[in-house]
């Protein structure tokens, strides 16, 4: 393994941390707080960074394994360091809980460990809700975005990062892609802020609120998530935008191109908007009786739809006192999660495709035992490869949620608690079920517990295979 | 005609012996010492040894004076090349046989760009000719004409039709109204024009010519309108069967097709979803009854050896399966498959000869009248054509019972217009009109040729 240029990366990487740190900093200035915090964490980071980032002469070898290494490592150390701010703080507890609250961040999940959010300094909750933003789109993209002289073929590391079971360029050239990529993303996100401001939400609020819903995190900086607005214009635009960021990205390009056929010949968005279409319809009929309007149940419904399947987890309504029914959907949301490509989490549309349709092939090959057919996404045909690792992923997934429910189940919570913090955070969607619902918190849990799932973040985030190849005894071996 | 031949193959070596039978001068060019052997030993033509493709070459072979270029080694783009440059160097006609399914789509753009003018391609000619059959299982042989206005098809006779032990005219009365016409009856071996006196007896083939809704009433009441084919079990997943599969896909059957190499039925599988493929040996009967062979529509067996070919549709004949298919490359196994209950062969090197003959004929007889289409029929002991009628044609306007033609030569149908016509005495031929002839003797270059005497003016 190239240990020279991994280090370097991950100097540079850190480099970037330290800059985006920046921004809270001029926040914390502007609103005359105490900036101690970000400046020491920026210190650290240099004094970390620079040294292997400028120092070291690597060679230029660098494959797939060291792609997902590095992507492991980088996630890990990224938020190690981005939680000192708010250990320096003071007001977020113990530096785990800190852990926990900037692995949520950049993990996009938005689970949160604070009982009451309001009343922070306005630097650490725009820091909180700017991971969310960062983490969305992939630091690492946006690393190689700035930095094609990196001198390495960043693909490796951009497919070690983005979701997806088909990982597919835009251009040619990979930083070309990430440029593209967060050239879409930042306009929508510029766009969201604009119309969250025209609804007459206060500047602070439409930007936090936006970097929540772009990198789909849910971080909100109300104790009680959306609904603290009461703005029914608001939601419906966080409900779209919620949406439209849980779509691939590689839609936007190819609709920017002019290529709406393609982009109709989808599946996976098909599939996508089949599957918001009728949780919305169901949700609505099995809560209606409980609003006095048609259209709030709608609106309720439709914004708790969107807001679990792109994974992002805000709330207008506590949607744990809604029926059974309807909260068991959104369970199963949760584990369905967003489209590959998007900068939402959980298992993936695409996925559940696949692996609906490799599980039609194998009952049809016990009528034909000898047949020979072959799963198609888009209407183009699957490689072997990439169902073997979907099905694996599958697996990975589910043993992950089995083995750290075991764990928190330590805690002694109620099974819907357990599972469903287990679940929320390991597909990067936020809230729970009860004790982790839209109006509890992970504070309550023990600091085993909260390693445990911020594992399961970083896991789900980087897709299962960069963190547990770190875990792997021969990727850290030399030869 | 100067025609130069390149690539001594199956096919090249086909096309080299029809043409110098029609007593062309023909030159064979390949690289293979070895195939130049073989056709220079058995025909009389000159052989030419080198690259098709190259220049050096093709002056050798005497491009400068050929009037058609033939390109069939077993390279598409070495066919295209050698076209191509063919064209360049001022061949009036260039043929290049293409085979890659790829390239399926872009036929019309590379003829017009490369400058060829006739690309064949004899699986796909295969395919057309058996989805064809598929689509009229009733028939043994079915080939189209006037732009698929007029059909001639061959079907064997059994005892329960009505029409056997009658002769031809006192079957009149009740099939006159319909536009058809029994135009040749093959009876052991021999091949026969009928006239009115004929009498049909079982196990006779008979090419019928008509409309296709006429020939469709003509079944219905013979009582053998069978069912359409909606199911088809295809063994073997080579180029015919993957042409085929796009065609009967497009018709709405459901394919199962049976292939040896797991690497071939994965690419079968991503090209046509809607098909079952199977990946096992298709001679295997225990695989066959798995996958309910018996209770297929159709039966088409298009693996790489006639041999096996003939045994399985043999063994789906016996099945049940109401109508089989095989492919088979020679013609002397044709015969055999027929006798023992097979009557649909269909061979891709028998389609892409009759494409390039019809195509040279059409070019030799450049003045004259053009011939529009061309099929051997019966093994090639008789021709079905069709003409276009224009100025050079003799003895328009004249009643055919005045006009003495050749023996042996029939005229099947006329297709004026939009209108189909079944020639009787008082019938004219008129310019403008397509006219399809079948002829027992081969050779016939124009309309002109089909008149008994080569000046009369009838009589």
């Amino acid at each position: 393994m190239n240990v020279k240029l991994i280090l370097r990366i991950t100097g540079v990487s850190l480099l970037v941390e330290a800059g985006a740190l920046l921004f809270p900093l001029g926040v914390s200035l502007y609103y005359h707080e105490d900036p101690v915090p970000f400046l020491l964490t920026i210190c650290i980071l240099l004094a970390v960074g620079l040294g292997p980032a400028l120092l070291l002469r690597p060679q230029r070898h660098f494959f797939t394994r060291d792609g997902f290494f590095t992507v492991g490592l980088i996630w890990v150390l990224m938020s190690l360091f981005g939680a000192l701010p708010f250990w320096f703080c003071g007001q977020f507890g113990n530096y785990v809980d800190c852990v926990f609250e900037c692995v949520s961040g950049f993990t996009t999940t938005g689970s949160s460990i604070l009982p009451a959010v309001e009343g922070l300094p306005y630097g650490q909750l725009f820091w909180r809700s700017f991971t969310h933003w960062l983490g969305g789109m992939g630091v690492l993209v946006f690393t190689t975005a700035i930095l094609s002289s990196l001198g390495i073929s960043s693909n490796f590391l951009i497919r070690a990062e983005s979701p997806g079971p088909v990982k597919s360029k835009l251009v040619p050239r990979a930083s070309q892609s990430s440029k593209i990529l967060y050239a879409i993303y930042l306009s929508l996100t510029v766009i969201q802020v604009l119309l969250l401001r025209l609804t007459g939400m206060p500047w602070f609020d439409s930007l936090v609120n936006s970097f929540g819903t772009a990198g789909t995190g849910g971080f909100s900086v109300k104790n009680t998530s959306i609904g603290a607005y009461g703005n029914p214009a608001a939601e419906i635009i966080m409900t779209v935008f919620m949406l439209l960021f849980s779509i691939n990205f590689a839609m936007y390009f190819l609709l920017l191109c002019g290529k709406l056929k393609q982009v109709l010949r989808s599946d996976e968005l098909r599939f996508f908007l089949g599957v918001v279409a009728f949780s919305i319809v169901a949700i609505t009929i099995n809560i209606a009786p409980t609003f006095a309007h048609l259209g709030d149940a709608v609106r309720a419904a439709a914004f708790q739809v969107a807001s679990i399947i792109s994974t992002s987890g805000f709330s207008s309504v506590d949607f744990d006192l809604w029926p059974e029914f309807s909260k068991m959907l959104l369970v199963v949301l949760m584990l369905v999660g967003a489209c590959a490509g998007s900068t939402g989490g959980g298992i993936k549309c695409s996925r559940i495709l696949l692996l609906l349709r490799s599980a039609r092939r194998e009952i049809h090959s016990i009528i034909h035992p000898r047949s020979v057919s072959v799963v198609r996404l888009d209407g183009e045909p699957v490689g072997e490869d990439t169902l073997r690792t979907t099905h694996c992923y599958f697996i990975i997934y589910l043993f992950t949620v089995f083995v750290a429910a075991i764990i928190v189940g330590l805690d002694d919570f109620s099974f819907g608690s357990t599972m469903t913090a287990v679940i929320t955070c390991i597909s990067n969607v936020g809230p729970g079920l009860e004790t982790v619902g839209p109006m509890g918190n992970f504070s309550a849990f023990s600091d085993l517990s909260k390693v445990v799932l911020s594992f399961c973040m970083i896991a789900g985030r980087l897709e299962m295979f960069p963190i547990f190849v770190l875990f792997s005894r021969n990727a850290w071996k030399k030869s | 005609m100067n025609i130069i031949v390149v690539g001594a193959g199956k096919v090249g070596l086909t096309l080299a012996e029809h043409l110098s039978e029609e007593h062309h001068s023909v030159t064979v060019v390949d690289v293979s010492e070895d195939a130049l052997d073989r056709a220079g030993n058995h025909l009389d033509v000159m052989c030419v040894k080198g690259n098709g493709s190259s220049r050096r070459v093709l002056l050798e072979a005497g491009v400068e004076s050929a009037d058609v270029v033939i390109a069939a080694t077993n390279s598409d783009e070495n066919n295209l090349l050698c076209c191509h440059c063919a064209h360049r160097m001022g061949v009036g006609c260039t043929v290049a046989r293409v085979r890659n399914a790829d390239y399926s789509g872009d036929l019309e753009n590379l003829r017009s760009d490369l400058g060829i003018n006739l690309l064949v391609n004899p699986e796909l000619s295969a395919a057309v000719e058996i989805s064809r059959l598929l689509r009229f299982p009733s028939a043994a042989n079915i080939d189209t004409f006037a732009r698929g206005r007029v059909e001639l098809i061959a079907f064997h006779l059994q005892d329960s039709d009505f029409v056997v032990g009658h002769s031809l005219s006192a079957l009149a009365p009740r099939i006159q109204n319909l536009p058809i016409l029994f135009c040749a009856v093959e009876r052991e071996d021999q091949l026969v024009i009928p006239d009115g006196s004929f009498v049909l007896s079982r196990g006779d083939k008979v090419y019928l010519a008509g409309t296709p809704a006429g020939v469709n009433q003509f079944f219905k009441l013979l009582g053998r309108h069978s069912h359409r084919v909606h199911s088809v079990f295809i063994i073997g997943g080579g180029r015919v069967s993957h042409y085929l599969l796009g065609l009967l896909e497009r018709l709405g059957m459901s394919c199962k097709v049976v292939e040896k190499n797991a690497q071939r039925c994965r690419e079968l599988a991503e090209h046509f979803p809607r098909s079952v493929i199977i990946h096992g040996d298709g001679t295997d009967p225990e695989l066959l009854t798995e996958e309910r062979l018996p209770s297929s529509d159709a039966f088409v067996a298009l693996t790489d050896r006639d041999e096996d070919n003939l045994i399985i549709s043999l063994y789906a004949h016996q099945c049940g399966v109401p109508k089989v298919v095989a492919k088979s490359s020679r013609q002397n196994y044709s015969a055999i498959a027929r006798s023992a209950g097979v009557e649909s062969v269909v061979s891709p090197k028998t389609a892409t000869a009759d494409q390039i003959l019809r195509l040279i004929r059409g070019i030799q007889n450049s003045k004259g009248t053009v011939m529009t289409a061309l099929y051997r029929i019966a093994e090639g002991k008789a021709e079905a054509m069709e003409f276009l009628v224009n100025d050079s044609t003799r003895n328009l306007g004249i009643p055919l019972r005045q006009l003495r033609l050749r023996r042996g030569v029939l005229i099947a149908v006329v297709v004026r217009g939009s209108k189909v016509i079944i020639p009787e005495g008082s019938t004219c031929l008129e310019k403008g009109d397509t006219v399809i002839l079948v002829a027992r003797n081969s050779g016939i270059l124009d309309l002109n040729d089909i008149y008994a005497d080569s000046f009369g003016t009838g009589g």
